[in-house]
């Protein structure tokens, strides 16, 4: 079990910039996801500490030693690859021994951690099958399995679900969590999916455009995004965002543009004053969009039109245009909207986002 | 000028003839198939085709009994296949299919048959008037056969020692093959610039007509011009040691006839195996290499535990194919000794069974030889794909 340190890590291909000085502290026992879309540079921050990739600049550190130029065998780490990469012409049992064959372990400890880890992950009557023989979670398994018999010091996943159907992308999420329950060490694990980062994280990481856009707990990340790209990337469905301006009118603060204007109260944005008559990015989930006319603050209740509604099964996903202003509100399936009909509603204020519109960064605390 | 249009014309005209013999028959063929339920096919057909074949055979210089015969016959037999098996259901595949079946016949079964009438026959130089006068030659059972083991084809070797050196000389090459071509293509694999260059460099020997190719080599082997003797004596006036320890130049046609050989054929053959490993290289995929990485394997037990077995599916039967090529290479052998003049130490069975015939005239033994060297070959062919199917079996069993 070990930590791990990025710092200043810039990588390079050509000209082109991957990552840009990215600086990343993993502590003992963290299971840290580091999210982002594709071409954000999350899968080179993990081979290059991997080391199947060199380092431009900048160090990484695994318990304090650093890395930079040992081969990617003696780092102490196990990887499980998005495509398994488990070799085709060897049995899973071949499969999960090679690190250890190659590394000259007795054969009974070989056969005794083969043993353990194939019951940690019900691989035991798969042991003699070749990986073309497995479907694609057992192969997943075997991947795993692979990692978990050398005993790392660091687990790295690569996006290790992208390439299974999605019933049984749950199924192995759950599995996962389980297995870091019951070896409780440094996992870092790489996915675009955002639901795997908020289920399986201890510390998510949101990365674009090889820099860290934000690092903390899945709810941290959640609730108090600190800028419009982690606002917009966490989260299904996607955030609302409106632009317009904060106006103050007879002692109260409002949000508005040419289609709405949403009232402010001051315990949401205590620093309202400040940017009173600035541009502002205004963000809003969708669950936080308050349609029940029990619950709706009254007073300050925006009015549109339901444009189109999908029925998910338990909830409705809710369009509904304010002037110009298109907002998506969630509510409880089969409700009595129907599209072109009037609805009013009002926002949850304890959760709005609001971000300044050129830097994009949040201002409410 | 007249004479480029008459050559252009005799061109065309011979284009013609074929397309024209091709129409001929898909119409005959097609005549068949598609009237062959009316009731009046068995009368047209008989009468009309038997009366252009007459014609044919006649203009030909074929016409006889039997061969008039066996074209009844034959007739009879499409007739029926016609009504019984196509029933003018598609037939266009047949019809397609025709005329490179009948390609084949000619070229391949016709004179496969014709080997095996031969050998066991006794067709040679003293009986080959009587063949021709007569229509008939001496049958003789199994003789040539036994002779084939027991009568030397050549003057200085017989059967078991042109086997031994055929063995060898098979064994030798494609190991270099392999070898050549492994390290050749793991090279260009690795190579980040100038790869295409290379690999079209790499492909020259193999594109570049063996006889051209053997014949050019052939003269860097020689004992005075030659470019290896040539290197040697300017290296010994370089690095006067050299000769003291024996190197000197070689007299590689008269006294190496079989190494020269092996080291012609060798740089023949190298790029097709480089071309097909580095096929095969190339489909592994890289995260393989990164797991094994991760895993701790270095550079050579990668390509002990990785890139070996991965390739071996595309390398089985590039061996195979490799083995089938060197047992039979007669080119290299016949284009290096075979001239006159030329030394008998080289041989191996093909070139001694090309002597056999073309020299020494014994064109039924050589029939009898072929066999055996068609029956070994085939043997080698099978064992090969056998254990190829077992390995791959047992795998997807296990």
């Amino acid at each position: 079990m070990a930590s791990v340190t990025f710092k200043k890590i810039v990588k390079k291909y050509n000209d082109n910039l991957i990552l840009d000085g990215v600086d990343l502290e993993i502590r003992d026992h963290e299971f840290v996801v580091i999210v982002g879309p594709s071409g954000c540079g999350k899968t080179t921050m993990l081979r290059l500490l991997a080391g199947l990739e060199e380092i431009t600049s900048g160090d990484i550190e695994i318990d304090g030693l650093k890395v930079n130029d040992l081969p990617p065998a003696k780092r102490e780490i196990a990887m499980v690859f998005q495509d398994y990469a488990l070799y085709p012409h060897m049995t899973v049992k071949e499969n999960m021994s090679f690190a250890l064959k190659l590394r000259h372990f007795p054969k009974d400890e070989i056969e005794k951690r083969v043993k353990e880890s194939a019951s940690i992950l019900q691989l035991e009557k798969l042991l003699n099958r070749m990986p073309k023989q497995l479907s694609g979670g057992q192969r997943q398994r075997v991947a795993i399995g692979r990692a978990i018999v050398r005993k790392p010091k660091v687990f790295l996943f690569d996006e290790p679900l992208s390439n299974l159907d999605a019933k049984l992308r749950e199924e192995m999420r759950v599995e996962i969590a389980r297995l870091y329950q019951k070896l409780n060490s440094t996992i870092v694990y790489v996915t675009h999916d955002q639901v795997e980062a908020m289920t399986l994280a201890g510390r998510v990481v949101v990365m674009n455009k090889g820099h860290i856009q934000q690092s903390g707990t899945p709810l941290d990340v959640y609730r108090k995004p600190q800028n419009v790209f982690v606002a917009g990337f966490i989260g299904s469905p996607t955030m609302n965002f409106l632009r317009g301006k904060i106006e103050k009118q007879e002692d109260f603060f409002y949000f508005s543009n040419q289609s709405v204007k949403i009232f402010l109260p001051l315990f949401s944005f205590p620093e309202v004053e400040k940017y009173s008559g600035k541009d502002v990015i205004l963000g809003i989930r969708p669950d936080d969009i308050i349609l029940d006319d029990k619950k709706i603050d009254h007073a300050h209740k925006i009015s549109g039109n339901v444009e189109v509604i999908e029925l998910l099964g338990h909830r409705e996903n809710i369009y509904i245009k304010v002037g110009d202003q298109k907002i998506l509100a969630v509510g409880e399936a089969f409700s009595n909207f129907s599209p072109g009909s009037l609805v009013e509603f009002s926002f949850n204020y304890k959760n709005i986002h609001i971000f300044d519109a050129t830097t994009e960064k949040r201002i409410n605390s | 000028m007249n004479d480029i249009i008459f050559s252009l014309l005799q061109v065309f005209g011979f284009v013609a003839l074929i397309a024209v013999s091709v129409g001929i028959i898909e119409l005959y063929l097609w005549s068949h198939f598609r009237y062959h339920d009316k009731n009046s096919i068995f009368f047209t057909s008989v009468f009309s085709f038997t009366f252009l074949a007459l014609l044919f055979m006649n203009i030909g210089g074929l016409l006889s009994i039997k061969n008039f015969v066996i074209f009844m016959f034959w007739e009879i037999f499409l007739i029926y296949t016609s009504k019984k098996l196509i029933k003018g259901k598609n037939y266009l595949p047949y019809l397609l299919a025709a005329p490179a079946f009948l390609g084949l016949l000619a070229l391949l079964l016709y004179p496969f048959l014709f080997q095996i009438y031969l050998s066991f026959h006794d067709l040679k130089l003293t009986t080959i008037m009587q063949w021709k006068q007569l229509g008939t030659i001496p049958f003789v059972g199994l003789k040539q056969y036994i002779s084939v083991f027991t009568v030397p084809p050549l003057a200085e070797a017989g059967f078991f020692k042109l086997l031994f050196r055929t063995l060898l000389w098979t064994f030798v090459n494609i190991f270099f093959h392999v070898l050549g071509g492994f390290i050749l293509a793991l090279l260009l694999s690795e190579l980040k610039i100038f790869r295409g260059i290379y690999r079209t460099l790499l492909v020259v020997p193999w594109a570049m007509p063996q006889v051209v190719a053997v014949l050019a080599l052939r003269g860097e082997f020689h004992s005075q011009y030659g470019f290896i003797n040539v290197m040697i004596k300017k290296a010994i006036e370089s690095f006067p040691w050299l000769a003291s320890i024996g190197v000197g130049p070689v007299n590689w046609l008269s006294d190496y006839p079989l190494l020269t050989c092996i080291l012609i054929n060798v740089w023949l053959g190298i790029p097709f195996m480089t071309v097909i490993i580095l096929g095969g290289l190339q489909s592994i995929s890289k995260s393989y290499y990164d797991a094994a990485s991760i895993d701790g394997a270095t550079y050579f037990q990668k390509l002990k535990y990785i890139t070996l077995p991965l390739i071996k599916p595309v390398l089985m039967p590039a061996v195979t194919l490799g083995t089938v090529w060197t047992f039979n290479n007669i080119n290299v052998i016949y284009l290096v000794t075979g001239q006159s003049g030329g030394t008998e130490q080289a041989d191996i069975l093909v070139s001694a069974l090309y002597k056999a015939a073309f020299t020494y005239n014994r064109y039924s033994y050589s029939a009898a030889f072929a066999m055996v060297i068609f029956l070994i070959l085939f043997m080698i062919s099978i064992s090969y794909s056998k254990m190829f199917e077992e390995k791959n079996t047992d795998k997807g069993a296990a």
